[in-house]
């Protein structure tokens, strides 16, 4: 029931409504032109199925515009436009017809054409149902936008696919023989794309598109392609193939070149991003391979060291380098002087890749740890310093001048070259300066007394091994040492000249001694105290041998008043001749085989015990080695066990062919203890006091232990060294350990 | 069968003769045993003095008539000192250097 107030309202509101549609005019005529120009405005604007021939309509545009005049004074142009719009939504149903249509299509044939063909029709559809200019901007963007809206609502999922597939379709060829003309036939693609709004929607995807098509480039034709820069190629394979496409895609509009080079800037520094990533991802993966093929991989290690300044990869880097080490290089089935030549090579590659060295700091520790804990590393340095490595190539660059080993500096704190540690040197960082490779070698280790002392125990084994006093080998070992020298410093190796004097000494006195008398025995005289600890052995050489060791020390003795000579009769070679009944053998054995033969001399037949007796107290393996190398040269023959028998006649019996024994010939047991046995050695002298204080004070822990150690004179073994002793007595079953308490095994 | 050493190559160590273990009797009794150290430097006799750096021929021993004998670099180097009235640093006799019994 309305009351007179709300129907007072209606009235007003009817009446202004209908004046302004009125006008004014007399009667209803004005609101009948305004009808008109309604009618044929929505008419006109109406989409049209593109497809029929009501498309074909041709509108007489004065009408149109007088009648759009005429809406607009009475004020209805928004509810035109809005009328408009629902009509396009209405129509949109014609579109998506057609999209299905193309879309199965393309489903069924896989053509990117399709997809094109479908792109422009579309194209067509929007530009037949764009309103006319006239209706201002306004109204333009307000139908683009309207027609995008349903358009994104209608594509199908598979439509992105589709999409670009179609892109890639655009991109080069790798093919160098088509031309760029490909390229540039694409633009009326790009520009349906856009006007449709598809770049904006789509931009990841045309981006990625773009990234894909570099890492493709870059992954042909860069893996496994180390000897040489491969950056500058792909930067001009980016400005001659990847720079055309961009400017079709992203810069079609661009006049000038200013404009080109802002649309591009955005797109082509993320593309060249991508380029160097691409490759640096790809060297990183790669880099342990890099490193053992240095230095023919020069060209990849500058690459890397390129990208890694505009990519930061260098956390990535450090991480897959010690993962491929990790996995293979530090195993047991790595030889150590493998693990060292790589790590030698890893200094190098590194510092080309960054000079610093933080990169290098990083990857080398767990290397240096993992070389720490292998018994043989000091021995694998110190053969290849001396140039001991038979096969292959020394782990330090001949062209390195040779220079003493620099002590890990401290600051400099006057040094007004000073820099800070780079950004991502960790707390344990220590600046690298450029120190050489053998000062990074023996820095594995905290001292360089293990390396002396090895260096001792080698020089003394190559210089035993010297027969006839050989003066170009010692000349040889001379000039090591004086390098050495430099490296080490002189009084570390004031040991090893005297080693050097006594050889050169003991052939002076051996001229002399044979002038006098001669004799076969040519000895090699050595400074006690000034050669490593030599094997000790009671050997005593029977027969001809002790006479010949008296006779030559006699002779010694008047030309040395004052010395005499001590024989160390496990060392040295023989050379002997077999006269036998049938045959002459000709051979040069150790002194224990020779000891052995002296005494078949004497009788045909011994066995073993009685052997080891005649000769003093030898071990029983070295024995039976000894006696095995006659066995083999068939001078020998096991009867029974364990009982030898000359053969005067050799026993051939050629249809058996005689198998060999595996046992090999040679010295291959090391004439001086190792520098760790020698350890050991001096360990067993603290054996006593351990033993005492166990005794009196009962369990003990390790640091007591130590500490009551101390006071022993020269004492100077760590708790580790004495803890490893702890643990080898435990072994022997002398200690027991409880708690970290040692005690006796009683 | 006879065997005939053509060529051997021995190794031997020297040591000082200082008359104390001259019976070579028993040589691998004392084979493990340090030798005697100089009175004054405590360095072994086949090592060198502390001024010395070649053992052998170029550190020598001297042998006193008290049978004491030294480093002679070192002996030298103490009889050259005021505080020593030329006495043997052992027994405290006259130093009078031996003629040596070759």
């Amino acid at each position: 029931m309305a009351t007179e107030a709300v129907r007072s309202q209606v009235t007003a509101k009817w009446q202004y409504a209908f004046s302004r549609l009125n006008r004014d005019q007399p009667g209803i005529t004005g609101l009948l032109t305004f009808s008109q120009a309604w009618m044929l405005a929505t008419e006109m604007l109406r989409p049209k199925d593109l497809t029929s021939p009501e498309s074909m309509t041709e509108y007489n545009m004065d009408n149109f515009r007088a009648a759009v005049a005429m809406l607009n004074r009475c004020h209805r142009l928004p509810a035109l436009l809005e009328t408009f719009l629902d009509n396009l939504r209405k129509a949109f149903h014609l579109i998506e017809r057609e999209v299905q249509e193309h879309m199965t299509e393309y489903e069924r044939t896989s053509e990117t054409a399709i997809i094109n063909r479908l792109l422009q029709r579309i194209l067509q559809w929007y530009k037949a149902w764009a309103p006319p200019q006239d209706l201002g901007p306004t109204c333009l963007s307000a139908y683009t936008l309207n027609f995008q809206t349903n358009l994104f609502s209608i594509l199908p999922s598979t439509f992105p696919t589709a999409f670009q597939s179609l892109c890639v379709s655009t991109l080069p060829s790798a093919d160098p023989l088509v031309s760029i003309d490909h390229v540039t036939s694409s633009e009326p693609f790009w520009s349906a794309a856009e006007a449709l709004g598809l770049m904006d929607r789509y931009d990841s995807i045309i981006a990625s598109v773009g990234y894909e098509h570099i890492e493709a480039h870059v992954l042909s034709t860069c893996t496994g392609q180390w000897e040489r820069s491969m950056l500058s190629d792909l930067r001009s394979w980016m400005a001659d193939k990847v720079i055309p496409w961009m400017l079709v895609t992203y810069a079609r509009n661009a006049q000038t070149p200013e404009e080109v080079r802002h649309l591009l800037q955005g797109v082509g520094s993320r593309f060249e991003f991508h380029m160097n990533k691409t490759l640096c991802d790809l060297r990183t993966r790669e880099i342990f391979d890099i490193i053992i093929d240095f230095p023919d991989s020069m060209g990849a290690l500058h690459d890397l060291k390129e990208c890694l300044q505009r990519v930061d990869q260098r956390a990535a880097l450090v991480q897959s380098l010690r993962r491929a080490n990790r996995k293979r290089l530090l195993h047991p089935g790595a030889d150590t002087k493998l693990i060292l030549s790589q790590y030698v090579a890893t200094i190098k590659c590194l510092r080309i890749v960054d000079p610093p060295g933080v990169l290098l700091f990083k990857v080398a520790d767990p290397i240096r740890r993992y070389l720490r804990g292998r018994p043989d590393t000091i021995r694998c340095i110190v053969s290849n310093l001396v140039g001991d490595d038979e096969n292959g190539d020394s782990l330090v660059d001949e062209n390195e001048p040779i220079q003493p080993l620099q002590n890990v500096d401290v600051d400099d704190y006057s040094d007004p070259n000073w820099e800070p540690e780079p950004i991502d040197a960790g707390p344990e960082f220590r600046t690298n300066k450029p120190s050489d490779i053998i000062t990074t070698l023996v820095s594995i280790y905290d001292s360089k007394d293990l390396f002396v002392k090895e260096l001792q125990v080698l020089l003394a084994q190559r210089l035993l091994a010297v027969t006839d006093n050989d003066i170009e080998k010692i000349e040889k070992e001379r000039r090591n040492i004086e390098i050495l020298k430099i490296r080490f410093g002189e009084a570390a190796l004031q040991v090893c000249e005297v080693m050097l004097k006594d050889m050169s000494d003991s052939k002076r006195m051996d001229t002399h001694v044979q002038v006098q008398k001669s004799s076969v025995v040519h000895p090699t005289v050595i400074s006690r105290h000034f050669w490593p600890t030599l094997k000790t052995s009671h050997l005593k050489m029977p027969g001809q041998f002790q006479a010949l060791q008296e006779e030559y020390a006699q002779e010694f003795n008047v030309f040395k008043p004052d010395k005499k000579l001590r024989w160390l009769p496990q060392l040295g070679t023989v050379h002997l001749e077999l006269e036998l009944e049938d045959r002459k053998v000709d051979v040069k054995v150790p002194p224990l085989e020779a000891a052995f033969i002296e005494l078949f001399s004497q009788k045909p037949v011994w066995s073993m015990d009685e052997l080891i007796e005649a000769v003093g107290s030898v071990d029983r393996s070295a024995a039976l080695k000894a006696l095995i190398t006659w066995v083999d040269l068939e001078v020998l023959k096991e009867d029974a066990e364990d009982t030898f028998r000359l053969l005067e006649v050799s026993e051939e019996s050629p249809d058996v062919p005689r198998e060999r024994r595996a046992v090999v010939v040679s010295e291959d047991v090391p004439p001086v203890a190792s520098a760790q046995q020698q350890q050991a050695e001096r360990m067993k002298i603290y054996w006593k006091f351990i033993e005492g204080m166990l005794t009196n004070l009962g369990p003990l822990p390790l640091d007591r232990i130590q500490s009551m150690l101390r006071i022993v004179p020269g004492y100077d073994q760590t708790v580790e060294q004495l803890s490893m002793f702890l643990e080898a007595a435990r072994r022997e079953g002398l200690l027991l350990v409880r708690d970290g308490l040692w005690k006796l095994n009683r | 069968m006879k065997v005939t050493v053509k060529h051997w190559h021995a190794v031997a160590q020297w040591r000082w003769d200082t008359g104390s273990d001259a019976d070579n009797t028993h040589p691998t009794n004392n084979e493990e045993e340090e030798g005697d150290v100089c009175g004054i430097c405590r360095v072994p006799f086949e090592g060198c003095c502390p001024s010395c750096r070649m053992p052998g021929d170029d550190c020598p021993l001297i042998w006193g008539e008290c049978t004491h004998i030294f480093h002679m670099h070192c002996l030298l180097k103490w009889i050259g000192t005021a505080a020593s009235k030329q006495q043997c640093p052992m027994d405290r006799r006259p130093w009078v250097t031996a003629e040596r019994r070759v």
